[in-house]
């Protein structure tokens, strides 16, 4: 079900509504959770697929009250192990599907929004091990992982946070003026999402055919038509995938306020970013924040205790292997890491950049640089034109964005 | 809480390179220079070090949040101090 179905804003609609006279928590708890249960059972397609979802709650909160017991760190880096395998081959990444039967492989589970409860499952486990997390319940546990608000793409919530709304549910709209803005968010993200993403999607999509015809069909493509599409690919695709996304988390930060839970923000106006690391502090900012609390800086942390001299620049293995995990978790195939790699390099230069003003211009004259409108202006073109490279191996796989590429150069040359 | 926030000062003055730095509970990171992702694990490293406390994950997470100051900081030591007596 797309949350910018009638079906789904219809219910959305109702159960806000009747949410502020429903008589006390329990009754409010109640209703998310069937409206949780019902969205997820429209989603799920088979047997098998029930049972996956099936094992990986239950291992997940079986796991917790273990580590409550028994504060393990060899407990948990067997779970998360495991856990990490089972995902890798449920979504069929082929660093482990080599070596596994056919028969195993023909199993058809899909659990929509997996790579989000995985990660909203890691931090639980990690928390809950180091003592962040007070008595979790499995009736609260479900509902933090099938919370329909945050199930299918984000934001990526703490479950702390999650627990302190869910205990209370209470009215957290509580004027004229907040309910409509809530409102009025409602619909502008299902006019992003549905309407202007929607056009970019399509401009994107006749460029990218026109780009992608077979080698011999290319010479036909004049130059200039050809660098038209080439830079409607360029621009479209990244604000097409900005518009939907953030028109989403506009749809569910919004839907989730009318029913007393508080999500966090997932954007902040990322094309405005100066650098690449400022990017991923605007972009997906609940992604940039797991991949930063949860693998950058525990092995950075590591690094520096072991190895204190060394550790600025081991930090650039961090970089890589943290985006090298951001970009496989999008997907399994070789443009995602070519993606994530990119962001890797991104975020080494701009790290590097920094370091050189420090040492040639000290701190008052870093200062004096970042102030100067006419660098910050150059700097945010800049970030945007690298997103945009970035994010032309985004959508198709690697021969056909190459394919693509050399389309526009034969035209051209 | 003085003690503590005289204690973390020296750290920051020792992280930052910066022996003038004075700090005051309403400070964020946005008011420190050069307060980034990798200076802000070798503040913890140092802190960790100095005080003889151990921060969790989630913690170094939230102190590195926009909202989070040198008060809440101040605070979350002078509490895991507390509860080591």
């Amino acid at each position: 079900m797309s949350l910018a179905s009638l079906q789904f804003l219809t219910a959305l609609l109702i159960v806000a509504t009747a949410f502020p006279y429903l008589p006390g928590l329990r009754w409010r708890q109640a209703t998310l959770a069937i409206c949780n249960a019902g969205f997820v059972y429209l989603l799920i397609p088979n047997g098998a697929s029930w049972l996956a979802l099936g094992a990986f709650l239950a291992s997940g909160y079986l796991t917790y009250l273990l580590l409550r017991k028994w504060p393990s760190r060899i407990l948990l880096s067997i779970y998360l192990f495991l856990l990490v395998t089972t995902f890798l081959i449920i979504r069929k990444y082929e660093i482990v599907t080599m070596y596994l039967p056919e028969s195993t492989l023909a199993l058809a589970v899909s659990i929509v929004g997996l790579s989000y409860m995985l990660f909203r499952q890691i931090q639980f486990l990690v928390d809950a091990f180091e003592d962040q997390i007070d008595q979790a319940s499995w009736w609260g546990y479900l509902n933090y992982q099938l919370n329909l608000f945050t199930l299918l793409s984000g934001p990526i919530q703490r479950y702390q946070d999650f627990q302190e709304q869910w205990n209370r549910l209470d009215i957290v709209l509580d004027d004229r003026h907040a309910l409509r803005m809530a409102y009025f968010r409602l619909l502008m993200g299902l006019i992003k999402m549905t309407i202007i993403a929607t056009l970019f999607q399509s401009i994107y999509q006749r460029s990218a055919e026109a780009l992608s015809l077979p080698a011999g069909s290319a010479a036909q493509l004049a130059p200039i038509s050809a660098i038209g599409h080439f830079f409607s690919v360029f621009y479209s695709y990244p604000l097409y995938l900005y518009l939907n996304f953030s028109g989403y988390c506009d749809i569910v930060i919004a839907g989730a306020l009318l029913v007393g839970l508080i999500l966090p923000e997932n954007f902040d106006r990322p094309y405005l970013a100066r650098n690449v690391i400022d990017y991923w502090t605007r972009w997906h900012r609940t992604l940039g924040f797991w991949i930063r609390d949860y693998l950058f800086l525990p092995l950075y942390k590591t690094i520096a205790e072991r190895w204190p001299k060394r550790a600025e620049s081991l930090a650039f293995l961090c970089y890589f292997f943290a985006f090298f995990v951001a970009g496989i978790w999008h997907g399994p195939t070789l443009n995602f890491v070519i993606y994530g790699l990119l962001q890797a390099v991104g975020v080494s230069a701009a790290k590097l950049w920094e370091r050189h003003l420090l040492k040639r211009r000290g701190r008052v004259g870093l200062k004096e640089y970042l102030q100067s409108p006419k660098i910050r202006a150059s700097a945010i073109a800049g970030t945007l034109h690298f997103e945009c490279f970035s994010l032309l191996f985004f959508p198709a796989d690697v021969p056909t964005t190459l394919h693509m590429l050399r389309t526009v150069w034969r035209s051209v040359i | 809480m003085n003690i503590v926030r005289g204690q973390l000062q020296d750290v920051f003055r020792d992280v930052f390179s910066d022996p003038a730095l004075v700090l005051n509970d309403g400070m964020t990171a946005e008011d420190i220079e050069g307060w980034d992702s990798i200076t802000h694990i070798n503040l913890i490293i140092a802190i960790e070090k100095r005080m003889g406390v151990k921060f969790a994950t989630a913690e170094i997470s939230r102190l590195k949040e926009d909202s989070s100051s040198v008060g809440d900081l101040v605070e979350l030591v002078a509490g895991k101090l507390k509860s080591s007596k």
